[in-house]
């Protein structure tokens, strides 16, 4: 049997439409108007014990609607979720004895002591047996050099390394399955590396399905076999990492900013390019904020170094960036059918 | 159990983290005992006793009062309201300890820690400068046990008041709101003796006199049959019985909020 069992799962809010200004303020204090809001809507997937598996879509996907829904914390609308036979929402407290938990915006370390004294309040918590704690604390020692950490006070620690403790923190009392909310956000790629080192060795070793939600897609090369996608709260995409990377992996999105931009240089651009690549895949112009254009490019039927040309003999650019794909031109080129 | 004993370890080693906090404490609580000195003597200016109580009784009374507030000052209705309105809330409930039990074990750090740095120095202010002198009698074996029902009723009250933010999210009118009635009505502002028959009477029925004068009157007139311990004793134990059972009832309520409206 599967760890985690996901069935027709859905979970809807009902949340007031709010009124403008000050009148409308008021109004909505006695105001019964309310629309709902499928956050998720008819998922189901399961996961086995020691996966890893990325968890991901844009913002407001319902991404952590349905992590909350997993820890205990919300209870589904409809459809339910077993984690090890128990349903978590009805069982919040056992459940999280099983489970291990970072919110990459959140803590769980004690803010004002020394990061030690979280993880003898951890122990505390979750009953650790002093065999157990110990040889967990050898292994963040190797892993991540905890015991230097031990007397510095959890708020002055630099981001990465308090995301380190935290992710430790949630590997103690060694749980059947770790959730992991955007471990690796607001942080520099050297740290972002040592992260999914650190959590793929604990994946290794100890056989502990870990979910991860990332708008990071580094981090889903770096650690998934497995990717689910999810948008608008349905399940867009569920297998292996390696067909979606087949699609990323192509993309990239030449970003310019455009001298002299004016109501006419998107068009302009637009036909140029088409002129050139008709295969609307190859390259797609977009609209940014600030004057910026996206110019996304599919290498396998556009060269980049072509596009680069073309644009740059027609336009005068004052500042270009060439970046991998987002999560958004992911999950819209899934909808445009990319993967069937 | 060693969770919780853990979390009031744990909070107890954070208060001490803000060390410097503590001199202001005791200084405020120092200023409010050399205030009410001199108020309530003026008050009591040439009698010998004012509705049964002698002057060093009701000072007595006043100012570990004043002490016992201080202690039970732990903010758990803040620090519920910032967790739910923040929303890390979260992360005290995908722990697996009750929530309740989760607030009440650091309010007991917190409290700890109040009665040794504000409570223990104002005592010994007392005795020293004021020479303020205490009871002694049967009444203060019962004493122990008065102030932790008085703790308990204290925090259920302020983790209820948390609780409401679950609905409303701003708990400052609601939390004021309270401070003022537990001021007013538990007898630690003015001794219960103090107000009119009637309201005596009235007060009697509410919880709030057992967080205060029911310990309180124990240490100045600890000379009583011990009867009327047991009795008061009674009393709290049935409001701190109330207060968990109606906690228990809106805690299954509020986080009805939560769980189904969503966070």
């Amino acid at each position: 049997m599967a760890l985690i069992e996901i069935e027709h799962l859905s979970k809807h809010f009902k949340l007031l439409n709010r009124r403008e200004g000050l009148k409308g303020a008021f109004l909505d204090l006695f105001s019964g108007n309310y629309r709902t809001v499928k956050a998720v809507d008819d998922i189901s997937f399961s996961i086995d014990e020691g996966e890893i598996v990325g968890y991901i879509g844009p913002n407001g996907a319902g991404k952590s609607t349905t992590i909350k829904m997993m820890t205990g914390i919300l209870q589904p609308t409809e459809g339910k979720i077993l984690i090890n036979g128990i349903e978590p929402y009805s069982n919040r407290i056992s459940n999280a004895r099983r489970m291990g938990v970072v919110f990459g915006q959140r803590t769980q370390l004690w803010w004002d002591l020394p990061v030690i004294e979280s993880f003898k309040i951890l122990k505390e918590i979750y009953a650790v047996d002093d065999q157990t704690y110990r040889q967990q604390m050898a292994l963040f020692e190797d892993l991540i050099g905890l015991k230097k950490l031990y007397p510095v006070q959890v708020r002055t620690m630099s981001l990465g390394q308090r995301m380190l403790c935290d992710i430790a923190a949630s590997f103690l009392h060694q749980p059947k399955v770790v959730f992991l909310d955007e471990p690796t956000i607001g942080l520099d790629v050297s740290v972002k590396a040592r992260i999914r080192d650190v959590i793929r060795e604990l994946n290794r070793t100890q056989n502990i399905t870990i979910i991860l939600t990332t708008h990071d897609l580094g981090d889903i090369e770096a650690l998934c076999q497995r990717i689910i996608i999810i948008d608008k709260g349905k399940l867009l995409f569920d297998g292996p990492v390696q067909r979606v990377n087949q699609l990323f992996g192509v993309y990239r999105t030449f970003k310019a900013q455009i001298f002299d931009y004016n109501d006419t240089t998107l068009d302009r651009l637009k036909a140029l390019v088409q002129d050139r690549f008709a295969d609307p895949d190859a390259v797609h112009v977009e609209e940014n904020e600030n004057f910026w254009t996206d110019i996304i490019i599919n290498q396998e039927k556009a060269p980049l170094r072509e596009v680069l040309n073309l644009v740059m003999s027609k336009f005068e650019l004052e500042d270009i960036r060439i970046v991998e794909i987002s999560m958004e031109n992911v999950v819209q080129k899934i909808y445009d059918g990319a993967l069937l | 159990m060693r969770a919780y004993l853990a979390t009031t370890r744990g909070s107890f080693l954070a208060y001490l983290a803000y060390r410097s906090g503590f001199i202001f404490s005791i200084l405020n609580n120092l200023v409010y005992i050399t205030i009410a000195f001199f108020l309530w003597r003026s008050i009591f200016q040439g009698q010998e006793t004012l509705r049964g109580l002698t002057f060093d009784q009701t000072f007595l009374y006043i100012t570990l009062a004043s002490s016992l507030m201080v202690t039970l000052k732990t903010w758990t209705d803040w620090e519920i309201s910032h967790q739910i309105v923040s929303g890390s809330i979260i992360m005290s409930l995908v722990k697996p300890v009750k929530f309740q039990w989760l607030m009440m074990s650091q309010s007991v750090g917190f409290s700890v820690m109040n009665f040794l740095t504000v409570v223990v120095p104002s005592v010994l202010f007392l005795v020293f400068v004021f020479q303020v002198p205490f009871y002694s009698g049967i009444g203060l074996l019962f004493l122990p046990l008065a102030l932790v029902f008085s703790f308990v009723l204290n925090t259920t009250i302020d983790y209820m008041i948390g609780l409401t933010s679950f609905y409303t999210e701003s708990i400052w009118g609601i939390s004021a709101t309270k401070d003022i009635i537990i001021l007013f009505l538990s007898g630690s502002l003015i001794p219960l003796q103090f107000f009119p028959d009637w309201a005596q009477q009235t007060l009697k029925l509410l919880p709030f006199q057992a967080m205060y004068h029911l310990p309180l009157m124990m240490l100045i007139e600890p000379e009583q049959p011990v009867m009327t311990y047991v009795m008061s004793l009674g009393v709290q134990l049935f409001w701190v019985a109330a207060l968990l059972a109606l906690a228990r009832l809106f805690y299954n309520r509020a986080i009805r909020v939560l769980r189904v409206a969503g966070g």
